[in-house]
């Protein structure tokens, strides 16, 4: 039995014009929150088609709980949210939900009880039974809500969600990371691919970064933060009291890079530069600090520096 | 196998429960009866078409010939309502020219109701030569009627001045000749012509209509799952082709479910309409009302019911095989594109296929053993509509059916085989319509 629930090998994808996928490898433990970040035009989506079998990569393998994704019945205990959302808009939501939970084994008895109880959870019951109604008679965000129960009904043990948080409100933002944290606790495994590495940052156990299709870096987000080095520090100054401040700031010697937001700054160390030594110095300006902290970059600092502006390459307009 | 009856299950009742299918399904042999009764209504009247007695008889033969000419065109039942009598005239020879100058422009001038003049001389009693001139020379209907009115009555005239009486050639011409005509195959004598031509007819368009409906079906299935992207969902679940295969077997028992109640009903309705014709028309054919008695008064059961068991299950065999063939090339072509009107476009090469078909149903009726008819019940993409319909219409050597439902079936499993690697890459191909450069490599690659 096979510690990961996703094991991708070697894959490769070409297309004609580009190649979406080059060479990837990357494991995703079982029972954790697994994020896969990238700029738009990554390879992410192509990814994730792969693991579900959709389409073939050029070469390479994918294992998901330690058997080929092509083995009979592996794939009934995935579940997938993609994308661009679709459901049988003049279905009834009842009769969708159960189509979809049969394609995955589920037996009708079942999946009949089973959607109940997600409707009721979702409220989507109250004072009208949406479950009766037909899909294009739903809201967009019930039907997202409704995609997303039909990702869940069958109970799988590796949900994936491609960009769950686009087109989201907040409120339904909160329950999708609600019902995320949910499935953690049941040990179940999460992956999902974002840009927005504020919430990959706050859910995620481990991420993989792709750009251009290859692997930037993986491992856990501790991991990644502190192999990126504690060189980052955050600076506040009471409001009035920064006038001298700027030419310590602009101490190459010193800082290297400063993100500047008029009262509050982050700062990047120049190598083999001493944080004490910055510190006195801006006290020496009469400056009244009101934070200075010493933290470890943040996912999206990290992001920006190692996929950078370059990492979405010109003419890759698809799916990431 | 379970996953693609559970597509084959929803495609079927989510069909089966829409209003279209309901309406469809009632409305079809509702108007399939109107539209044969009112055929038959107009076959009879135009059959004895008053527009005979709207004529002038120029009768220079010096006999009776024109005014038993006359009556005979009188005599149709049908038409009795109109009391208008051709004008008949005595003339001479000589005068015929002017007379016929005449009568050319009268029937010319505005508001006549003269239709044209008939012009009778030695010569035709001889039996040799009679003249016509009119507005409706070229209904066959009319003139086949003028020359038989104008050959029984030169009969009669001939075989007076042979000396009979008038009693015995009335007798003699008073013989209401009714014809039973009776197919003989290889298995002996059996059915009768026209069953046999209605069953081949019945088959041929039920088949092609089943097919151009319930293809259209499969392509605008195909396109809602792509444009509403549910596609991607189920195809995470189950193989695209196994999608495809539920999908035409989920419509494809739509199909026989809407045939087995348009026969039904159209069972059912002919009790009331053939009554309507009977009494319209009188007897049609022998056929006809044989079929028609044996089979609960219904023209279309009585034409299965002349059938022999074989042919329907050749038939049926036929309609799986080619409701399968078009389908998934339907399925292939909804695949390909991303909006209804691109969908009736790439929809074209199928139409194509299917009408080089539908345009050999009435070559084939007319002759169903020509080279052409026995090439196109060979070829897969027209055999599940010709053969049948040969089978009907003549005898087929079992060798040869069996042949040709083989090569159906090679052909099908071709186009199932094309159409599931288009429609594997085309299912998740969003942006422009493709090339066929660019479709030749979905088939290669997938």
């Amino acid at each position: 039995m096979s510690d990961f629930a996703i094991d991708i090998r070697n894959v490769v994808k070409r297309y004609e014009e580009h190649v979406a996928v080059r060479d990837l490898s990357l494991q995703v433990p079982r029972g954790s929150v697994y994020g896969l970040l990238g700029p738009n035009g990554a390879g992410k989506t192509t990814t994730i088609r792969m693991i579900l079998d959709i389409i073939l990569p050029d070469s390479g393998t994918i294992s998901l709980f330690g058997q080929p994704n092509t083995a009979a019945g592996v794939l009934n205990r995935v579940g997938y949210l993609p994308e661009e959302r679709g459901l049988y808009k003049k279905m009834q939501v009842r009769r969708v939900l159960a189509f979809l939970a049969e394609l995955k084994g589920v037996a009708p008895k079942e999946a009949s009880r089973r959607i109940d109880e997600w409707l009721e959870r979702f409220s989507l019951t109250g004072e009208k039974n949406w479950g009766d109604a037909k899909v294009d008679e739903l809201s967009r965000g019930m039907q997202q809500k409704v995609q997303f129960i039909a990702a869940l009904l069958h109970d799988p043990d590796l949900v994936i969600l491609d960009e769950p948080f686009s087109g989201l409100d907040p409120i339904n933002a909160q329950a999708l990371k609600d019902a995320v944290v949910d499935l953690k606790r049941r040990n179940k495994t999460v992956i999902f691919s974002t840009h927005i590495m504020d919430n990959a940052e706050r859910m995620c156990d481990s991420v993989c970064i792709i750009a251009r299709g290859e692997k930037v870096l993986d491992g856990t987000v501790a991991g990644v933060k502190q192999s990126a080095g504690a060189r980052n520090i955050a600076l506040a100054v009471a409001s009035g009291t920064h006038n001298g401040i700027t030419p310590v700031l602009r101490d190459t010697q010193l800082v290297q890079k400063v993100d500047d937001n008029n009262n509050y700054f982050e700062l990047e160390l120049a190598p083999n530069a001493d944080a004490q030594l910055l510190l006195r110095r801006l006290m020496e300006t009469g400056a009244n600090i009101e934070r200075f902290e010493l933290m470890q970059p943040s996912l999206h600092q990290i992001f920006l520096q190692r996929v950078g502006a370059t990492g979405v390459e010109a003419g890759m307009s698809g799916h990431g | 196998m379970d996953k693609i009856l559970i597509v084959a299950k929803r495609e079927y009742l989510e069909r089966v429960r829409s209003r279209w299918f309901i309406v469809i399904t009632l409305a079809v042999p509702a108007l399939m009866a109107t539209v044969f009764a009112v055929m038959i209504l107009i076959a009879a009247r135009s059959s004895a078409s008053t527009n005979v007695r709207h004529i002038r008889i120029l009768d220079a033969s010096a006999t009776s010939l024109g005014d038993r000419i006359s009556q005979n065109l009188m005599a149709d039942s049908a038409a009795a309502n109109d009391p208008i009598k051709p004008v008949v005239q005595q003339v001479n020879v000589a005068d015929l020219p002017g007379l016929q100058e005449r009568a050319t422009a009268d029937v010319a001038a505005k508001g006549s109701t003269l239709v044209g003049y008939l012009v009778l001389t030695d010569s035709t009693l001889r039996g040799q030569t009679f003249y016509y001139a009119g507005r409706n020379a070229s209904s066959v209907a009319d003139i086949e009627r003028l020359r038989t009115a104008v050959r029984q009555s030169v009969s009669i005239v001939r075989l007076q001045r042979e000396g009979l009486t008038d009693s015995v050639v009335s007798a003699f011409n008073n013989m209401p000749l009714k014809m039973r005509s009776e197919r003989i195959t290889d298995a002996g004598r059996g059915g009768s012509g026209q069953a046999g031509m209605i069953a081949g007819m019945v088959v041929g368009v039920l088949l092609f209509m089943s097919i151009i409906i319930h293809g259209q079906n499969v392509l605008r299935g195909v396109l809602e799952e792509k444009s509403s992207r549910v596609a991607e969902v189920v195809i995470s679940s189950i193989k695209p082709e196994s999608l495809l295969a539920g999908k035409v077997l989920g419509v494809g028992a739509v199909g026989l479910t809407q045939q087995a109640a348009w026969i039904a009903i159209s069972a059912y309705l002919s009790q009331f309409i053939l009554p309507v014709i009977m009494k319209n028309v009188g007897p049609v054919g022998s056929a006809a009302t044989a079929a028609s008695a044996s089979a609960a008064g219904s023209p279309v059961a009585g034409a299965l019911g002349s059938m022999t068991l074989p042919v329907i299950g050749v038939a049926f065999v036929f309609f799986l095989v080619g409701f399968t063939f078009y389908a998934a090339l339907y399925a292939a072509a909804g695949s390909m594109v991303n909006s209804e009107q691109e969908a009736q476009q790439a929809a074209v090469p199928v139409m194509l296929l299917i009408m080089s078909a539908w345009l050999m149903v009435n070559p084939v009726m007319i002759n169903p053993n020509s080279k052409l008819a026995v090439v196109m019940s060979w070829l897969p993409w027209s055999s599940p509509i010709i053969m049948p319909m040969r089978m009907g219409l003549t005898s087929v050597p079992p060798m040869h059916v069996a042949g040709s439902i083989l090569v159906a079936i090679v052909g099908c499993v071709g186009a199932v085989w094309l159409s599931a690697r288009i429609y594997r890459v085309g299912m998740l191909m969003y942006g422009k319509k493709p090339t066929f450069a660019e479709v030749a490599k979905w088939i290669r690659y997938a």
